[in-house]
């Protein structure tokens, strides 16, 4: 999917106009970032947890394939059956193959990213296997034919009313606008689901390489029921999602929530290792690990390395003031956020999102949130300098004057002197318009006015007009 | 053969499956940078990320942090602790509750039958041989757990033979039954438990409070999938 200039500036235009939407987004996201932050006061050493969950992840990366062929023997000893996809349409093939191997044909699913940025739902849709997401979010954004705007929240941006209307479309229930209402009402229809189901298909917010385990985190359980009722469980796992040991989870899931929701734990954490045993009461009798590479070998190693810790906690996405204030959707990426505007271009082409890096002010709130410390506001300006080429010719004409005016100290004084004539000002001592291309630059910006004289003209004359 | 042929074969033909993982794992170690990896694994995670002490007042501890997300927490003493889950089920107003296999936790195979009696005393039919089907029709699901943890709250529960998944899970109300020595202060100190164990049960879960969304305008909703009412009976020796 490649966005062009003007689509993504239209895009984000609607985005803004839309006033309820900010609203909703303002107030969730500020509420969060209140809620995590006082989660995060009770850690005993907050920074140290920080630094030990970044460290374990950046040590995992640098040996991944030693960590992934550990994991692949723990999960085949256990009788799990590991895939390999290298890209998105493999995932999909392999996922759909074992559906039809299995003889599925009603699917459940758990919340999961790496599902969104392979597009499963459409895949399994094509292969005629009805698929029914089952988180709460997740539900209705399916039956609303909408898509996902929050890692975490995914319907952030709809209000009880058009979450109520698609109720009464899919379900043909009573209308109502009471929350609890209508989560029994959609609890009510997907139990059926679940009763009649025969394949699970969840992501995983971790996998063990010393056990094979796979780590899923929900809140309703739906995580549980997707890995309890169906025959058969299709686990998709980034590559980049193991961990090395299982005594290394605690750190990890002491910070996955906090950061998220505020919570000091999720409220079901689930641990999956291998399909059910013999003597077990339920459970699936086949479980599949599909590990998933979709773009991330490139980034491993490189300098972008540090991307691939992310828990996607979506935290950088609460704490950014231009998400806070637009929603995940006005930029038309599946990884919303300041993570998205690296993961997004990283995995599926930098020239197709080029304006995504640029699109952030590089306040660094983003980085001082993130459980795992990725520098986030670097990597966007490393990652920006990857896309020099693309910007327009007068773009990196304009910017090698400007290097040149920075360099020389006699044109930068000429520079402040012909800007002073491009920018005349108003009379409310602002600067609202100019000339040439100062005045697309203050379409958006108001400046104040400059004062009359220099510093370098004041530091000529001695500064003695200041005594 | 066509891409499309391989992958579908890679999918369910269990020799191309691992032909095909092999392959993937060999061409990343080569491409692997030749620079000696720089981070190393600190050796005891614990250390930085313990948060409760061991000598800590566990059973006030987990009451406290069980009640904070949303558990009813009771406390009952070897002598009462029947009375305690009666009065609960009363209270609750149930007719059918499915009931814990011997050696879910606290039950040994004497306290089920006790538990068996008294609720049948009560006119509530008890399930014990629970399938799944069943779990969806109970009022109230009674379990045993395998750990429960001071530091968030949490109860462990394991599958084993004759402990349903869907037992902590399905029914509406779930009701758990724990040994005040089945404590366990921090999350660390489950994890170095199990990654000492020969092998790991199939599935564990975790549960740390009701199930719970706030999807819908962040308004917070319990009983989403899982059960809405969670109550905890913790059990001290007499």
């Amino acid at each position: 999917m490649s966005v062009t200039k003007s689509e993504f500036r239209q895009r984000i235009a609607a985005g803004i106009a839309d006033e309820r939407v900010i609203r909703a987004v303002h107030q969730a996201t500020l509420h969060k970032v209140d809620a995590a932050a006082e989660a995060l006061a009770e850690l005993s050493d907050r920074e140290g947890l920080r630094e030990l969950a970044a460290q374990i992840k950046q040590h995992l990366l640098e040996n991944l394939p030693e960590y992934l062929e550990q994991f692949v023997r723990a999960c085949e000893r256990r009788g799990t059956r590991v895939h390999f996809a290298a890209d998105a349409q493999a995932a999909c093939e392999i996922i759909c193959a074992i559906a039809h191997g299995s003889g599925s044909e009603l699917a459940v699913k758990a919340k999961s990213m790496a599902t969104e940025e392979i597009r499963l739902n459409d895949a399994l849709q094509a292969a005629g296997v009805r698929t029914i997401e089952t988180d709460l979010g997740e539900f209705i954004v399916q039956i609303d034919h909408d898509r996902p705007s929050h890692i975490v929240t995914p319907i952030i941006h709809k209000d009880r009313r058009q979450i109520a209307q698609a109720l009464v479309r899919e379900t043909g229930c009573d209308y109502t606008e009471d929350p609890e209402e209508l989560t029994a009402i959609a609890r009510d229809y997907l139990r059926d689901i679940f009763r009649r189901c025969d394949l699970g298909i969840t992501g995983a917010n971790f996998a063990v390489a010393e056990s094979g385990t796979i780590c899923i985190c929900t809140n309703e359980g739906n995580g549980r029921m997707s890995t309890t009722r169906p025959r058969v469980h299709v686990a998709l796992v980034g590559i980049e999602k193991l961990v090395p040991r299982l005594r290394d989870l605690p750190v990890f899931l002491k910070l996955l929530a906090r950061s998220s929701t505020g919570q000091p734990l999720t409220v079901y954490t689930t641990l999956i290792t291998g399909p059910k045993r013999p003597s077990d009461r339920d459970g699936p009798e086949q479980l599949h690990v599909v590990l998933l590479d979709n773009g991330r070998s490139e980034i491993l190693g490189g300098p972008f390395t540090e991307v691939l810790r992310c828990i996607r906690c979506g935290a950088c996405l609460n704490a950014c003031p231009v998400f806070r204030n637009i929603g995940g959707h006005a930029y038309g990426s599946v990884y919303p956020g300041p993570i998205g505007s690296l993961a997004t271009p990283l995995l599926s082409g930098i020239n197709e999102h080029a304006e995504l890096p640029r699109a952030s002010t590089l306040c660094g709130a983003c980085q001082a949130a993130c459980p795992v410390k990725i520098d986030l506001p670097g990597l966007l300006v490393k990652l920006r300098a990857q896309t020099r080429a693309r910007q327009p010719l007068g773009k990196r004409l304009g910017m090698n004057v400007w290097k040149r005016l920075m360099q020389s100290p006699a044109l930068f004084g000429w520079g402040q002197r012909v800007l002073r004539w491009m920018l005349p000002g108003g009379d409310d001592g602002w600067i609202s318009s100019g000339f040439g291309p100062a005045g697309a630059w203050t379409k958006v910006r108001d400046l104040p006015r400059p004062p009359e004289r220099t510093f370098r003209e004041r530091w000529r004359e001695g500064l003695d007009d200041e005594g | 053969m066509k891409a499309d042929d391989r992958l579908r074969l890679a999918a369910t033909d269990d020799n191309v499956r691992r032909e095909t993982v092999a392959r993937f794992l060999d061409w990343l170690k080569r491409r692997q940078r030749t620079a000696p990896p720089e981070t190393a694994l600190p050796d005891d995670p614990q250390t930085g990320a313990r948060e409760v002490a061991l000598d800590e007042d566990l059973a006030a501890r987990f009451r406290r942090a069980a009640t904070t997300v949303g558990m009813n927490v009771h406390t009952a003493m070897l002598s009462d602790w029947l009375d305690v889950v009666g009065e609960l089920l009363q209270k609750h107003e149930a007719r059918s509750a499915a009931i814990p296999a011997a050696g879910d936790g606290f039950f040994e195979a004497e306290r089920v039958e006790q538990l068996r009696q008294r609720l049948t005393g009560e006119g509530i039919a008890t399930q014990s041989d629970v399938d799944d089907e069943t779990l969806f029709s109970v009022d109230v699901a009674i379990t045993g757990v395998a750990a429960a943890i001071a530091e968030h709250g949490s109860l462990v529960c394991e599958s084993q033979p004759g402990v349903a998944r869907g037992s902590s899970l399905i029914p509406p109300i779930h009701i758990a039954v724990v040994a005040v020595e089945q404590l366990l202060p921090d999350l660390c100190d489950y994890f170095d438990g199990l990654s000492k164990r020969s092998g790991l049960p199939a599935a564990i879960s975790l549960i740390t409070g009701p199930s719970k969304t706030a999807d819908i305008e962040g308004v917070l909703v319990t009983g989403v999938h899982g059960p809405a009412v969670v109550d905890v009976v913790v059990v001290r020796p007499a």
